[in-house]
């Protein structure tokens, strides 16, 4: 049953077949091939009951709040106010392609979003300033990932759906992993410029009063985080509150900059709607492929099949580490988590883990399949933006980071309390 | 005939996303508005959890033909490569009539689920007490037209592969190049 269950899955996916589909007809065709009863049947109650879910109404909320910043005006002048403050540091212009990606994907949530704004700003500054080219590409194609940890982020509630997990505490669990990884670029970028003074291109120097002067641009995208994830974690609202809230403020950020106007909003719509709607579809088949992998046993079939294998709980841990790495390599994020996340946490609670720390442990391997060649969507994002040169330049410049994240998969391992404390504070 | 069929299909498509979208965008105001009362004031509307509920509901299901149009359904390409680019057309078809096929699937159910709503007077067991046929109806009527909008693309699509017209073919069911991802994500 699970190597059917695994072969069908892989044909459906190889065969470019929509993720939606694939998840949906593999329940079809196990509930055929499995289950005495036509559990299709409930595929309209659980349709309903997904596509109204409170919490899930965070997800068009979120990513409005993204589209509409994206189109408030203010990347520019951010970038420049990160400029000013990191640029004094071995490798100038990269630490700001970090720290405002950082910024800009904690409010958008959209890695590609992200890594193509931040590109657009930042590629021009290459030849300019005599940068190394391919570390510079990969700080955009790392700093992209960065929103899928840093809260708030849609992955994180999708997770929490397919596990049970409570997302506040989930995203509680993500903030000083997703600034510890955060940091932890700009020390690789500090390192290999110490080691390579010739990468690091102009050294910026800015004086303390540029410094404040540069600072009302950055209030605008630290407000907006503030009052999401300050009030998530205040406890003044849930996460799809935080959300609302956040598109009223970034809308009232745009009239500010007198970017608001219909023609904004409507690309905004389509912007957010297209992407809701693709989420969604694959959310329902994924809830319903789950329903029939417990009811016919395959979940814990595959469960009892792990721990049975009498391995040590962190060797075995390791060991789904590794596969869930390669798996990151084929494909592509959002698939990769909702058909994981249901299969493997099962096994990882059943081993002694904790769900919530599991939660950040597969945000950071999904960022790691982003920039993972072959099929890396932040690197084509990069290659496509700069049009010239090779994309092994992309890949090439992206591997310290990867290397990076698996510093930061090993320290979430060694010590769980990167994620665990904040949460047991509140909790 | 099926051509101009199809384009005035987008143009509905495209205005109930328009139509679903602003439902959103006052679902994100009742909710503020709903906090504030609440934290500032201690009074409660009651209900916004639920309406944002159905509104998010149905202006998802308005959205996925739209989103069908724009190419947005996620596959992947990694083993695309490997398989001769004739056949190209054909495997996007495949993937396309799966697609609509399990939406099919739910269309039934949901079509029965639906009937059964209106035949009883369904209401939601909240202090609203909110008909279900309400958001269902509409609900239910973004599905079908999804399922509609994809035999159609289908049905055009086989037109086209007959006429030799392999760009329209990619241009209408084709993965996303990372160009036009791009060109999606940024302003």
């Amino acid at each position: 049953m699970l190597l059917k269950t695994l072969l069908i899955l892989l044909a459906l996916i190889g065969l470019a077949v929509p993720i939606a589909a694939a998840l949906g007809w593999l329940g079809l065709i196990l509930q055929w091939t499995d289950s005495p009863m036509p559990l299709h049947r409930a595929i309209s109650d659980m349709a309903w009951q997904t596509s109204t879910d409170f919490l899930l109404v965070a997800i068009p909320m979120f990513v409005m709040l993204g589209e509409i910043l994206l189109r408030a005006g203010i990347t520019e002048k951010m970038y420049d106010g990160i400029v000013k403050w990191l640029g004094w540091l071995p490798g100038g212009l990269m630490h700001s392609n970090i720290g405002s990606s950082a910024l800009f994907a904690a409010t958008s949530g959209s890695s590609v979003a992200t890594a193509a704004t931040i590109g657009t700003v930042a590629i021009p500054q290459i030849k300019k300033r005599g940068y190394n080219e391919p570390l510079f590409l990969g700080t955009i194609a790392a700093g992209g990932t960065l929103g899928i940890l840093i809260p708030p982020s849609i992955n994180l509630i999708l997770y929490g759906l397919l596990t049970n997990t409570s997302v506040p505490e989930l995203y509680l669990a993500g903030f000083i992993p997703g600034f510890l990884l955060a940091a932890l670029f700009i020390v690789t970028v500090v390192i290999a410029c110490v080691m390579r003074p010739d990468w690091g291109g102009e050294r910026l120097r800015y004086s303390w009063a540029e410094r404040l002067r540069a600072l009302p641009a950055l209030i605008p995208p630290l407000g907006i985080f503030l009052v999401v994830v300050g009030s998530i974690y205040a406890g003044i609202a849930t996460p799809t509150e935080a959300a609302s809230l956040g598109v009223v403020a970034a809308m009232a950020l745009a009239a500010f900059n007198g970017k608001l106007s219909i023609d904004m909003m409507r690309q905004a719509i389509e912007g957010t709607m297209r992407t809701t709607a693709m989420i969604m579809l694959i959310i329902i088949a994924a809830v319903f492929l789950n329903f029939v992998l417990s009811i016919i046993g395959l979940t814990q079939a595959l469960t009892d099949f792990v721990t049975g294998l009498g391995w040590s709980p962190m060797g075995t841990m390791l060991m789904i580490v590794l596969v869930l790495v390669i798996i990151g390599c084929f494909m592509e994020t959002l698939s990769m988590l909702l058909t994981m996340a249901p299969l493997v946490t099962p096994i990882v609670v059943a081993l002694g883990f904790d769900p919530v720390w599991f939660g950040i442990l597969m945000m950071v391997l999904l960022e790691t399949a982003l920039i993972t060649p072959p099929i890396g969507i932040n690197l084509y994002v990069v290659q496509g933006l700069r049009k010239t040169g090779v994309m092994t330049d992309v890949m090439k410049g992206a591997l310290p980071f990867v290397l990076t994240m698996f510093v930061m998969l090993a320290l979430l391992l060694a010590f769980p309390n990167l994620a665990l404390w904040l949460p047991s504070l509140f909790y | 005939m099926l051509e101009s069929l199809l384009s005035g299909s987008r143009k509905l498509s495209l205005w109930l996303t328009w139509l679903g979208g602003i439902l959103i965008v006052l679902s994100a105001f009742l909710v503020t508005l709903e906090v504030v009362l609440r934290k500032l004031f201690n009074v409660s509307l009651g209900g916004a959890d639920e309406i944002s509920g159905y509104a998010f509901g149905v202006a998802t299901a308005f959205a996925l033909s739209f989103a069908l149009f724009e190419r947005a359904h996620i596959r992947v390409d990694a083993l695309m490569g490997t398989i001769p680019r004739a056949l190209h057309p054909l495997l996007n078809l495949f993937g396309l009539v799966l697609l609509v096929g399990f939406a099919m699937v739910v269309v039934t159910m949901v079509w029965s689920m639906v009937g059964d709503t209106i035949q009883h007077g369904s209401r939601s067991i909240t202090p609203m007490r909110v008909p279900l046929a309400i958001p269902q109806i509409p609900w239910l009527i973004g599905w079908a037209l999804f399922v509609a909008v994809g035999t159609l693309m289908g049905l055009v699509a086989v037109k086209r592969m007959i006429a030799g017209d392999q760009a329209g073919v990619q241009e209408l069911i084709g993965v996303k190049s990372i160009d036009e991802q791009i060109e999606d994500e940024s302003v």
